[in-house]
């Protein structure tokens, strides 16, 4: 029991908190020098990772239940002051000569009272004439809320981690996909592209989807980026835009003709094993450069061209480029080839995911910022003041929680309005 | 594709003009600061008054690039380092009348660190061709039109602005404490513990804004993204920067860490910061490359 308790001392412990804190620095800052792909698999994704991610949860956890005692305390029982000489030990501190005020003794704690409310502070009373104010109180809790805040996101990631998933997937007007995951069907039902005012700028791609499970439609919208679609703990975004380009192929030797839907990146094959057109590429405004690569002048289709390679024998042989509406003529060892690019339309890439920690880590972060401002906008502040009789001043004494010059600041208010007082 | 927006020539001149004015009087004022850190006292009201126009023309600059630009100036590296630099030098205007005149010095030491930044911005890219700071007027790219835009980056430029005050007052707390108290600059300078007040107030700026930052862009990437965090380079440095200030605030304020282990601390975190704004750019690749 007392290894157990020492365990539990250590992981709430400040050395440890800043230890993890070091570490999991060091972690990241060689990670992020890595790879990254590698990184995300061999490093973030690792358990030893998650044990350090949770050890730093502990510590946090542990670190807050056993401050919020001591924190209360430290608030709401503010030490006692029994004397003048009490305040004269404190490390801020100054004395006030009362001067010309007549009955110093008695109109000191009312004179002291003011002082204290003019300079912000919140007086709870008189006790044995010594005034007592303070201010900014929650501040205290700044660091709880802070941690608190931390844990909160810290428990969001792993609820998410748990019960999310990512999947990719797309298409064009009128196709469909199920996500194995979730359970449900998307249908993109209309794709629309919205040029800029200037074409050269990469234009805005909606599309119009539908969510069924089970035959119900259980969510419809429209995707575009920074407007994803959301229902249910799932949403989906736009991730890109690509072209979809529609080939007819012709086999002159036989009079064979198909019509076949082709993205980016496919391979057409061309009879026999080896002979292929390798599509590289679809520009909507082909041009080629002085020293012949290929690109396009803008996103307006004014000259749509499909590009690729042609191999024969798995070997390179030279370029070709489909034109909308021209038939190229593709002659291999055996045969001849006629390719027209009758079509094309706009697909679009989805990233389907779900995460049902959002909602926590919404939360964690507004406890979070909470917290930091808790913590460096307010800063806790006591005031004591007693009159003292054999040298009939005002002894002001103070305390402050981390912020020595708010301290400072708010004494030589206090100070100003007992001397503005005494002028009166 | 390079999406460049038409300037017209008077306006490219009026943007050009504010900015290497501007700069020029950074400059002269760190030239006026060196004078007065050299004893030089007069000097310091002529700096003082150089810094505030360079400032406000400066505030001129970032305006006209936004009209010339026909959105926010917070996007690439020339003008989020404008933006941080005048957040830098707006912060220390605000911290100073606060504290009510009380840490005047500081300007002296931060317009040294104004010239250092602007030297990247421009002699850096002339001295080494492969590091290519873009000045073009560009539109901005489909994913980065979001109101998400204004708050990430505001609250990283500020965030920033916090640091390197932080870290001009460890470069001054380092000074103040080896340098003889009656000797120049050391005379003109507040005792070490005032300085480290300054160090604390300014870092505790950075803190703050840094952890909006850090919560902005992971709300704004789940939007765009669908993943609130991705371990891209520039995340993981940003996080690394708040980590090192967070070790710092932990230490100071629960084990009362001061003196010369504090100043290293901040030290330490302004080299994250550094290599978070610079180093992820140029040696690093990952999502956060937007000119």
């Amino acid at each position: 029991m007392p290894v157990l308790k020492r365990i539990v001392r250590y992981l709430g412990s400040m050395r440890a908190g800043l230890a993890l804190l070091v570490l999991v620095t060091v972690v990241s800052a060689f990670a992020a020098l890595q790879e990254q792909a590698e990184v995300r698999q061999n490093i973030y994704g690792s358990w030893w990772f998650a044990g350090i991610i949770a050890f730093s949860a502990l510590n946090l956890l542990f670190c807050s239940v056993r401050r919020l005692g001591p924190l209360c305390r430290l608030a709401y029982r503010p030490p006692v002051v029994r004397s003048a000489a009490d305040l004269r030990k404190m490390p801020l501190h100054t004395s006030v000569k009362l001067g010309d005020v007549p009955d110093r003794a008695a109109a000191a704690p009312a004179l002291a009272a003011a002082a204290f409310r003019a300079a912000g502070l919140q007086v709870s009373g008189e006790e044995r004439g010594i005034v007592f104010g303070e201010r900014d109180r929650a501040g205290y809790f700044g660091s709880v809320f802070t941690h608190f805040g931390l844990l909160i996101i810290l428990l969001g990631v792993m609820i998410g981690a748990l019960s999310g998933f990512e999947h990719i997937n797309g298409g064009i007007a009128g196709s469909s996909f199920f996500v194995e995951e979730g359970g449900f069907t998307v249908a993109v039902q209309e794709v629309r592209m919205v040029q800029e005012d200037d074409p050269a700028i990469r234009p805005r791609v909606y599309s119009d989807v539908t969510v069924t499970q089970k035959g119900r439609e259980i969510a419809s919208g429209t995707v575009a980026i920074n407007e994803p679609l959301r229902f249910g703990g799932n949403a989906i975004y736009h991730t890109t835009f690509r072209y979809v380009s529609a080939l007819t192929i012709k086999d002159t030797a036989s009079g064979r003709q198909k019509t076949e839907k082709y993205w980016d990146e496919d391979k057409l094959r061309l009879g026999e094993e080896g002979n292929f057109l390798y599509l590289v590429r679809f520009y909507p405004n082909f041009s080629l450069n002085t020293e012949g690569i290929p690109y396009s002048k803008n996103y307006l289709p004014e000259n749509p061209v499909l590009a690729g390679i042609l191999f024969l024998d798995n070997r390179p042989v030279h370029n070709v480029y489909l034109h909308l509406n021209r038939t190229e003529t593709i002659e291999t060892k055996d045969n001849v080839f006629e390719l027209t690019m009758i079509g094309f339309e706009n697909a679009v890439v989805y990233t389907v995911s779900r995460n049902l920690g959002r909602p926590l880590l919404a939360t964690g972060a507004v406890v979070l910022v909470g917290g930091l401002v808790l913590c460096f906008a307010f800063s806790p502040r006591r005031f004591w003041a007693a009159y003292e009789e054999n040298t009939g001043e005002m002894i002001i004494g103070g305390q402050s929680y981390r912020n020595r010059y708010s301290l400072e600041q708010t004494l030589d208010k206090i100070t100003a309005a007992i001397g503005g007082r005494e002028e009166e | 594709m390079s999406v460049i927006i038409e300037v017209t020539p008077t306006a490219l001149l009026v943007e050009n003009t504010l900015f290497t004015l501007s700069a020029a009087l950074y400059v002269l004022a760190a030239v006026f600061h060196v004078l007065l850190l050299s004893g030089k006292k007069k000097a310091g009201l002529i700096a003082d008054l150089i810094f505030k126009t360079g400032f406000l023309l400066h505030t001129a600059f970032i305006v006209t690039r936004g009209i010339n630009v026909r959105r926010v100036p917070f996007v690439g590296h020339y003008e989020f380092g404008n933006l941080f630099i005048w957040a830098t030098v707006l912060l220390y205007f605000l911290l100073k009348w606060r504290r009510r005149g009380k840490f005047n010095i500081v300007g002296a030491f931060l317009t040294l660190i104004v010239v250092l930044y602007l030297s990247y911005l421009i002699v850096v890219p002339v001295l080494f061709p492969s590091i290519n700071i873009d000045r073009m007027h560009r539109a901005l790219k489909p994913v980065l039109r979001s109101s998400w835009l204004k708050i990430h980056v505001s609250a990283s430029a500020f965030g920033y602005a916090g640091f390197t005050l932080a870290f001009t007052a460890a470069v001054m707390w380092l000074l103040r404490s080896r340098l003889p108290e009656k000797k120049y600059p050391a005379r003109i300078m507040p005792d070490c513990s005032t300085v480290e007040e300054f160090m604390y107030s300014a870092a505790v700026i950075g803190f703050l804004f840094q952890s909006i930052m850090i919560i902005t862009g992971a709300v704004w990437a789940d939007i765009s993204w669908g993943r609130y965090w991705g371990w891209d380079p520039k995340e993981v440095w940003a996080l690394i920067t708040w980590f090192v200030y967070a070790v710092y605030l932990h230490a100071r304020l629960t084990r009362g860490w001061t003196g010369g282990r504090a100043v290293a601390l901040v030290l330490i975190g302004w080299l994250a910061m550094l290599f978070t704004w610079t180093g992820v750019a140029w040696w690093l690749t990952g999502i956060h490359s937007f000119g």
